[in-house]
């Protein structure tokens, strides 16, 4: 079933509504066969940006370039798309085979040819027997699987995915990115994922967008963009993150750089930087919380007393407090920690766990 | 241990109980069902030659009085199928398109229904009379050479009677277009529909509810109107309604009135037990 997928330009596309700016000029690159995430809070413009793919929207600028082919100007039915929303879509006058089959039939494929291909994406995402039920009749997993062999029965050129597990339970939605990502890398079909769930985004693409207030903020591999935020609003919005603020004070071993942390005047934090740093420079420095390390106050980074103790199923999360530090300090930690009885520890990092942020565009 | 106190608060919480519902009971009880059956047995007349169902026989078997309970139907179709062609597209513009302007849209749908029967149909007279402002745009712009007469046809009487009925339809369509996802419409643009197809195959189909309603609404409506028909028609429309009103004001035939007022009574029933029908069918897959 594999056929070579499509690439997709997105080349200064923008957009206003009323005097708004919603979306400022974008250039996306989506490889043949890739996922994509266009991530971010809602009203960052991403889910903008999927309606101007699909044509429900005309950009103000710039053009939309499906596998070289210009279809700024086509309407959402010249397009070759499939597209799946959040709350599935589907028609509730039809049955679940009619739902499947509509798109070939717009397309005007004979009945036969519409039954069997049907019956082929039903058996993809293993609801062959319910091909004659109602929509109503089915589960919310099984729904969301009917619309994503409806939008895939076409053999798109692209496949849009619109918050498409959103509307499923914790569980369920696990499962079903697993299984969404597994179809989309058998058929080898472009895709852009629209979501405001991180996990979501780092689970099943190849690349993340994430986005906010109307631009992409950073473009990368869910590892680059989750571990190297380059802004502290991409740090906080992919996960929790300490962020500490502090002041260059020289060069360490092995191309680290040592920083005085504001917080409290021993305290120098060790870190990376994809630059040299000037000796002096302030800089905002980010450590994930199960990058953080306890250790006894005296070897610490930090010190900093626990405040709270949460078992999460798998993972413990501390929070912490720091004197010099008024956000609280948030650390993850597989095993349940030793602490000294008056809750006091110290806090420590590697370098490579650190990251400088950059300013807020 | 004590043995555990019944919760009241299990009972479900409702505002009004049913008692709530007898004034309203009781009045259709004194004005409505007690006039129908008056009615009933008004129609029906007793001692006479003819037997109990005399006048139903005279309504139904002799031509003329056939013709006219066909020509009531017929008028009630049409000015039905207008006000759907009229109703729809406007009741979609509002739920689709007007956004914040749909209050003002609405407004304007009802407020025919806002001034009164005569006003309105004196109005369309005016606008549509020999010297009114249809046949002196008409003359003006050369498009005509002299005045028609349209005030005296049967398309006044359907203009007339579309104005008041495309309220009913607009309204009901709209209210069930509200429910249709749009979001329906642009997965079928997705897979390939155009904007016809996507009308048709999606739209129309998902709406059919609110065109049935609305449909019903303005035949059984028509049905019983007779002013738009005594005023505007001219005397080029006969239906049943006017001919209540004649037997009433002419004739003073008030069994024959009872017996034709009882007819449309039994389509308007059939109407909506029809509608009943129909929509216990299709409003199920919601």
């Amino acid at each position: 079933m594999t056929k070579p997928g499509v690439p997709l330009r997105l080349d200064g596309i923008s957009k206003s509504f009323g005097g708004t700016l919603v979306l400022e000029p974008l250039d996306l690159d989506i490889k043949e066969g890739e996922m994509l995430a266009l991530l971010g809070p809602s009203g960052c413009g991403k889910t903008t940006t999927l309606r101007i793919i699909a044509g429900f929207e005309t950009p103000d600028t710039g053009s939309i370039v499906i596998g070289g082919r210009d279809v700024t100007e086509l309407p959402p039915n010249k397009r070759s798309l499939g597209m799946v929303f959040q709350n599935y879509s589907l028609f509730p006058h039809m049955s679940v085979g009619e739902n499947v089959a509509f798109g070939l039939k717009m397309r005007g494929s004979n009945a036969a040819d519409r039954t069997r291909q049907s019956r082929a994406m039903l058996e993809m995402v293993r609801l062959a027997q319910y091909e004659d039920h109602a929509v109503h009749q089915l589960s919310g997993g099984q729904q969301q699987r009917v619309a994503l062999a409806r939008a895939l029965a076409t053999s798109p050129a692209i496949l849009l995915l619109d918050e498409p597990l959103g509307a499923l339970d914790k569980n369920l939605r696990e499962r079903m990115q697993f299984e969404l990502r597994e179809i989309q890398r058998k058929l080898n079909i472009t895709s852009i994922l629209v979501t405001h769930d991180q996990e979501e985004a780092l689970t099943m693409s190849d690349r993340i967008a994430v986005m906010r207030r109307g631009a992409v903020v950073q473009v990368g591999h869910p590892t680059d963009v989750y571990d190297r935020p380059r802004t502290r609003f991409v740090s906080e919005f992919l996960g929790t993150a300490n962020v500490f603020t502090g002041t260059v004070a020289q060069a360490g071993d092995a191309g680290a750089w040592i920083v005085t942390l504001d917080a409290q005047p021993h305290a120098q934090g060790k870190t990376f930087a994809p630059e040299p740093l000037a000796v002096g420079r302030r800089v905002t420095l980010a450590v994930r919380p199960e990058r953080l390390v306890i250790v006894p106050p005296r070897d610490g980074v930090i010190r900093a007393m626990v405040k709270d103790l949460v078992f999460r199923g798998s993972y413990f999360a501390y929070e912490l407090v720091a004197d010099g530090h008024d956000q609280p300090i948030f650390l993850y930690s597989q095993t349940r920690q030793i602490l000294a009885e008056d809750g006091r520890v110290g806090l420590t990092w590697a370098p490579e766990s650190a990251v400088v942020l950059g300013d807020e565009a | 241990m004590p043995p555990p106190v019944p919760r009241r608060g299990l009972r479900p919480y409702r505002l009004a109980g049913p008692s709530w519902c007898l004034p309203v009971v009781f009045f259709l009880a004194v004005f409505f069902v007690v006039p129908l059956a008056a009615n009933l047995l008004r129609s029906a007349p007793a001692g006479e030659a003819g037997g109990v169902l005399f006048y139903y026989e005279k309504l139904l078997t002799d031509g003329y009085y056939v013709g006219i309970l066909l020509e009531t139907l017929k008028v009630a179709l049409v000015a039905t199928l207008a006000s759907l062609v009229v109703g729809y597209p406007v009741a979609y513009f509002m739920v689709r398109h007007a956004g914040r302007w749909n209050g003002v849209i609405v407004f304007f749908v009802v407020v025919p229904l806002l001034t009164s029967i005569i006003m309105r149909t004196f109005g369309w007279r005016v606008l549509l009379s020999r010297r009114g402002l249809l046949n002196a745009g008409l003359l003006d712009w050369g498009l005509i050479t002299r005045p028609t007469d349209i005030a005296e046809t049967s398309i006044a009487v359907y203009i007339g009677l579309v104005h008041v009925l495309v309220p009913f339809m607009v309204l009901s369509i709209s209210s069930v277009l509200q429910g249709v996802d749009v979001r329906l419409e642009e997965t079928a643009r997705v897979l390939g529909a155009g904007r016809l197809r996507t009308f048709l195959h999606v739209t129309l189909p998902l709406s059919v509810d609110g065109i049935v309603t609305g449909c019903i609404l303005v035949f059984v409506v028509t049905n019983g109107s007779f002013l738009t028909m005594l005023l505007l028609g001219g005397g080029k429309i006969n239906t049943l309604a006017l001919l209540i009103y004649q037997q009433f004001v002419t004739t003073q035939d008030v069994g024959f009135a009872a017996a034709m007022g009882n007819v449309l009574m039994l389509v308007a029933a059939l109407c909506f037990g029809m509608q009943y029908w129909l929509l216990r069918r299709t409003g199920i897959r919601r």
